[in-house]
């Protein structure tokens, strides 16, 4: 990758990054004085607040908005009528064999098509006010047929959610490689299973919200917003409201997570931000929780059936999947954009070459799905899952059967049969060491003891390869408008303070610290001296945002070599202060310029300091030609992808009286290449991996039959509290990636991808003597207790 | 997600809080605790036209143990019937049941009168009252009456109050000195109400044969029930072998549970048969080791 | 019912509130008092992020009317912090890096700081039974219950001397 030296990739040597540095954002966020958007305060502000429909499938005949109008304190009301014509709608439609163009506009006028779909909105001077109101608003609808279901969905004559469409199945893809109709005539066995995932939400314990503020003297709009991907989102969002991008600044202030729900700007934000410009007064939203839970974004409810052809000992000739999806009402993002990426890394750290799948999307009358932390969270599952499958259906260990399908380290650089290039990752090496951290043959031995003793024990194994940062190349090789690069610049000022930005925002993942240790180590300073800006368009550079794990690798890459360059700006200029005739002996280390004389380092009794004063109050005295000023702009295309990696192993007791299940051990063996901060490492591994057992035992996102949802509270839809979460051990054996700036990889998603599979596996393994197979989630103990009764 | 308008009223004594609630009836909502009514105003669920805040009321907040009772008063918090020494000494499954109820903010003002009112089918508080036969003190402008628990509630949120009662104490009885008991329950995370739960006391005779027992179910209809025949059939019984895993089984099968989304129907029949059997269990150990001692 | 004058004690300073009786604690003192430091994220009670202190007491205030708060004592996470620097069970939760987002902290530090003076030696079990009322999405817990166990020992020993 150009631009990038050999050696900046291969050093171990780093003075700040590697530290476990506490969090610079820490101190404001423990005094209660971290600045959320609700907590921005805009003067004479108007509180806005949606009017959403009840039913899951309707046609709008008609709005009464007379005595809502009528009420002190608003200020207006508006629908689709009054806001379709101030904005542009959103039309999908990537140049993609088998994916059906959608459109919608940003209220719907004709029908609505889930439970949550806005319909109206209500401008009033407080929220309270605004709810008051939005009560007394009346829609008249004619109740459609809902289809709530991917089967149902498709069945003849299901009724259309996008009438623009001839069916329901608004993607289609197929991927062939090799010849497996031949690897299963030379199959011992073919071996079936399925993996069926729950609807689930992203639940950050902060909604989403938006404060407009337009400048009508300047034809300008401010939108505070927290946001993961601030310029995309100017873009978007400028588009939308018929503005050019220089009238949009997107602010964004501290966001209270967001875990992939803030990075588009949805429908409600184009009319707040609408309205604001239409009344000429600043308007904000507060999402609520029933809104966030029921009418934001959701994900992951995909079931995945595969087939694979096997030899004697386990190994894998050919592997086929059908990968089904049910994505909800409307397409925020192209329908096909996760199952692609599920279908392209399932084969994951196994050594497969004849691969197919199909992959089947279908709009139902539900909320809409997107990206949820590690979105092809159910490749794990499904990979893992099909060799435990495997192993059981020839009585094979199941770890065995993973060894003889795990790609070598004498494999890589492996190209799978999708294209993607797995190259610096050590699967079999955190395998085999997860199986001598968790005593694996004793924890069998003691299993078969204990279960003479009718106590259930079970062990799952979940080896992940986790794909991250998501290059340029990623984009255009799967036909997807975008990219995968990243800008930053770093500037030291007059007086030597240092401060940097990056065209990526963070959302919990502590991007302050790492961020300031990468352009610390490329400027040879101290963390602590160095700023950290993120999240204003008008300040931070054109950057793609914080999504699939690119924080790292794209920010941290990105910065680090910006400051790279500014530091041989600075030496240069050393150089000249000194006299030298060049700057190859110089260095900075903290903060200090120092020369290799003789063998030592030794200290001019020039700092940086002194190097900035010059560059913009002397710059007489810069070398020839250069410019005034200390200041760098760079910006850096990562590779296709980088993958990090990780084994997962979970040891768990299951009740079968009650169908409970205790995890009692969890560990991870993980290689996340170059780390730039192993606290936040650590921290990020822990809270994927609660959020991925989350998922595995206790979410579920229902509806029923008629489209109602029937999880509006977080009494409804349960995630872990500190009871239910274990402690997660980490044992971490990281290897450099040869092409990103110091080595680094992204990570992040991973632990969602292996707690998925590690703990559904364990328990499969604890269900074994019941002769019973748990193949879908969420695993509630009424769920296995439905399993074990059948079988009795 | 903001409550509607309301008049709120803030009365000093009882008989003021009684005359307003007399005065608007069903218009009129008492908020204690405010741990369940809040969250159902903020959803718009409940709409009242008016609040009776009877926080500012002294002598509503007690725990008073009188000769073989105890009578704890309506506005006393779930967080002090937990730390309790007197109900630790005289009725031990109060402070046991308080001590589940959601989790610590709830439990510092959440209130047993607020939960009994409430009277939701899988709650600990009117579990126990079925339990041990409280009688649940209403006051109203008109006068005062003592309801059993059995009479007090009907149905999902649903109790025998009239407009313009107040909860204003419950009475417990205390457990004999050999009577042991027993809770067990199962709910999907810790705090969460329980799917099911079960509750038991037991005193064994001279014989060494059961003798005064009752047993009570949550979460498995409208209200929580008492086991009234099953305590009339296991009266008598030695209490050896299965015997719990019998009653248990028997209740199983006479209880007709509803399904819901959190639990299938058959799903919490077998839970009625594992924790009423551990509940039953517990509470003869304990009457043993209280025999013994 | 209109506006309503009343005064409110918080953070040991007598407030006046202009507010309707409706108008939720959390509310009055986000907007009203603007102690924006108590965050909201769910209105019904179960996230345990507007955790405040209701004279010394841990309460939900998106559970209360403000009104129904004349002549309590309400502390918020910044009466719990000092002028300068951070308190033991700030600096603890920062050395343990038991937050992320920051967004469900302060209902922490609310809930732990009366946690820790009625119990002052909690085990691990006990520290994620009360921890259990505030629900966090990005650290899994494991570092906030680290966090809450150094921050009692560094009480204890504080104590001590």
């Amino acid at each position: 990758m150009s631009g990038i030296k050999a050696e900046d990739t291969k050093r171990s040597d780093f003075d700040q990054i590697g530290k476990p540095i506490l969090r610079k954002e820490d101190v404001r966020l423990l005094r209660g004085k971290g600045v959320y958007v609700d907590d921005i305060e805009v003067p004479g502000a108007l509180h806005a607040c949606f009017v959403r429909s009840p039913h899951a499938h309707a046609r709008i005949s008609g709005f009464d908005l007379d005595e809502a109008k009528a009420m002190p304190g608003v200020i207006a009301i508006v629908t689709g009528h009054e806001i379709n014509g101030w904005t542009n709608g959103l039309k999908l439609a990537p140049p993609i064999e088998g994916l059906q163009p959608t459109e919608m506009t940003t209220l719907p006028v004709d029908k609505v098509r889930f439970h949550g779909d806005p319909v109206a909105c209500v401008v009033a001077t407080d929220r309270y006010v605004a709810e008051d109101a939005a009560e007394l608003v009346l829609v008249d609808y004619d109740v459609l047929e809902a289809v709530t279901s991917y089967d149902s969905a498709l069945a003849d004559g299901a009724p259309l959610v996008d009438e623009t469409l001839s069916s329901n199945l608004v993607s289609h893809q197929k991927f062939e490689a090799g010849d497996i109709a031949r690897r299963k005539q030379e199959a011992h066995r073919i071996v079936e299973a399925s993996f069926a995932m729950q609807r689930m939400t992203h639940l950050p314990i902060e909604t989403r919200g938006c404060i407009a503020v337009w400048d009508d003297g300047r034809q300008h709009l401010t939108m505070h917003i927290g946001s993961q991907a601030p310029h995309p989102m100017r873009s978007a969002l400028a588009g939308r409201l018929r503005l050019g991008e220089q009238q949009v600044t997107i602010a964004s202030p501290d966001v209270g997570g967001a875990f992939g729900q803030k990075i588009i700007v949805y429908r409600e934000e184009i009319t707040v931000a609408a309205l604001a410009r239409h009344l000429k007064r600043p308007v904000r939203w507060r999402e609520d929780r029933i809104e966030n839970l029921s009418a934001s974004l959701q994900a992951r409810e995909n079931t995945v059936h595969t087939c694979a052809a096997v030899a004697a000992d386990g190994r894998i000739l050919s592997l086929e999947a059908e990968i089904l999806e049910d994505f909800g009402a409307y397409c925020f993002y192209p329908a096909n954009y996760l199952a692609r990426v599920i279908g392209m890394i399932l084969t994951g750290p196994y050594r497969i070459q004849d691969y197919a799948f199909e992959v089947k999307i279908a709009l139902t009358n539900k909320c809409g799905a997107g990206p949820m932390r590690a979105p092809m969270a159910i490749t794990s599952l499904v990979m893992d899952g099909t060799l435990d499958a495997v192993a059981r259906e020839l009585n094979l260990d199941p770890a065995e059967v993973r060894r003889v399908n795990m790609l070598r380290p004498s494999d890589l650089p492996y190209t799978m049969p999708t294209g993607e290039r797995l190259e610096d990752v050590t699967p079999s090496e955190c395998f085999e060491r997860g199986l001598r951290e968790v005593d694996y043959a004793a924890f069998r031995k003691r299993q078969t003891e204990d279960r003479g003793r009718k106590v259930y024990r079970g062990i799952g194994i979940c080896n992940v390869v986790e794909s991250t940062t998501y290059g340029s190349a990623f984009y255009k090789a799967a036909g997807i408008p975008g990219s995968g690069h990243e800008a930053a610049w770093v500037k030291i000022e007059p007086s030597g303070a240092i401060r940097a930005s990056a065209g990526l925002m963070g959302t919990g993942q502590s991007y302050e610290t790492p961020f300031a240790q990468a352009v610390a180590e490329g400027l040879g300073v101290d963390v602590a001296q160095v700023d950290i800006l993120l999240g204003n368009t008008d300040i931070a550079p054109y950057g793609m945002g914080a999504r699939g794990s690119r924080g790292a690798t794209a920010g941290g890459g990105t910065l680090f070599l910006t400051a790279l360059d500014l530091k041989a700006k600075m030496l240069d200029i050393a150089a000249a202060l000194l006299g030298l005739n060049s700057a190859s002996e110089l260095n900075v280390k903290g903060g200090k310029v120092l020369r290799h004389v003789g063998g030592e380092w030794a200290e001019t009794g020039l700092g940086i300091g002194d190097i900035a004063r010059t560059a913009y109050l002397d710059p007489l005295k810069l070398p020839e030609g250069m410019q005034p000023g200390l200041e760098m702009h760079r910006a850096w295309d990562p590779p296709q992808m980088t993958y990090s990696n990780s084994a997962h192993f979970c040891e768990v007791t299951l009740s079968p009286a009650t169908g409970e299940i205790a995890i009692d051990r969890y560990l991870i063996i993980e290689d996340c290449g170059t780390v730039l901060n192993p606290l936040v490492v650590a921290g990020q591994q822990q809270g994927a991996t609660v959020l991925g057992i989350g998922g595995v035992l206790f979410e579920h996102m229902i509806y029923d039959e008629s489209g109602q949802n029937l999880c509006g509270t977080l009494a409804d839809y349960l995630i872990p509290t500190a009871t239910e979460a274990p402690e997660i051990e980490i044992i971490g054996q990281h290897t450099p990636n040869k092409r990103t700036p110091a080595g680094i990889k992204g990570m992040a998603e991973g632990g969602v991808m292996g707690a998925i599979g590690a703990v559904n596996n364990a328990v499969n393994d604890a269900l074994r003597p019941f002769g019973v197979i748990a193949d879908r989630q969420p695993l509630s103990p009424d769920y296995i207790r439905r399993l074990l009764r059948q079988k009795v | 997600m903001k409550p509607a308008k309301f008049e709120y009223h803030a009365p000093e004594t009882l008989d003021e809080a009684l005359i307003l609630a007399a005065q608007y009836g069903d218009d009129a909502r008492i908020i204690a605790g405010g741990q369940s009514l809040v969250p159902m105003m903020n959803l718009r669920l409940a709409q009242p036209d008016h609040i009776i805040d009877i926080n500012h009321i002294e002598g509503l907040s007690y725990i008073r143990p009188d000769s073989g009772s105890i009578e704890i008063g309506a506005v006393t918090r779930h967080h002090q019937i937990e730390y309790s020494s007197e109900l630790m000494q005289l009725c031990p499954p109060l402070p046991m049941a308080a001590r589940n109820i959601g989790h610590y903010a709830l439990r510092e003002r959440g209130t047993i009168g607020g939960s009994l009112a409430l009277a939701d089918p899988a709650a600990e508080l009117p579990l126990m009252a079925m339990l041990l036969d409280a009688g649940i003190v209403a006051q109203s402008a008109a006068g005062k009456r003592t309801i059993p628990a059995r009479d007090f509630f009907i149905s999902v949120f649903t109790t025998s109050l009239e407009p313009g009662e107040i909860v204003a104490a419950i009475r417990f009885r205390a457990l004999a000195h050999r009577e042991g008991w027993g809770f067990r329950w199962l709910a999907r995370r810790s705090g969460d109400y329980a799917v099911v739960n079960a509750a038991a006391t037991l005193m064994l005779d001279g014989a060494g044969k059961v003798g005064r027992i009752a047993m009570a179910l949550g979460g498995v209809g409208s209200t929580p029930i008492r086991l009234a025949s099953l305590e009339q059939s296991a009266s008598g019984l030695a209490p050896a072998g299965g015997w719990a895993g019998e009653i248990a089984a028997e209740a199983a099968a006479q209880v007709e549970p509803e399904s819901d989304k959190h639990a299938s129907a058959v799903y919490r029949k077998e839970l009625i048969e594992v924790l009423l059997c551990q509940a039953l269990e517990d509470a003869l150990a304990r009457a043993q080791r209280q025999s013994a001692a | 019912m209109s506006r309503i004058a009343f005064r409110l004690a918080v953070n040991g300073e007598v407030r006046e509130v202009f507010a309707e009786p409706r108008k939720l604690l959390s509310d009055v003192l986000r907007e009203d008092l603007r102690l924006t430091g108590t965050h909201v994220g769910c209105e019904h009670g179960v996230c345990g992020a507007c955790t405040v202190l209701v004279d010394g007491k841990p309460s939900r205030a998106c559970l209360i009317f403000a009104i129904q708060m004349q002549g309590r004592e309400i502390t918020t996470v910044e009466g719990l912090t000092p002028d300068e620097g951070l308190s033991p069970l700030q600096q603890a939760l920062h050395e343990e890096h038991g937050l992320q987002c920051g967004f469900c902290t302060p209902g922490i530090i609310t809930t732990f700081e009366a946690y820790l003076r009625e119990n002052p030696d909690p085990s691990e079990d006990e520290i994620r039974e009360v921890l259990a009322g505030n629900l966090c999405r990005c650290t899994g817990y494991g570092n906030i219950v680290r966090g809450v166990k150094k921050a009692a020992r560094m009480l204890r020993d504080g104590a001590a001397q």
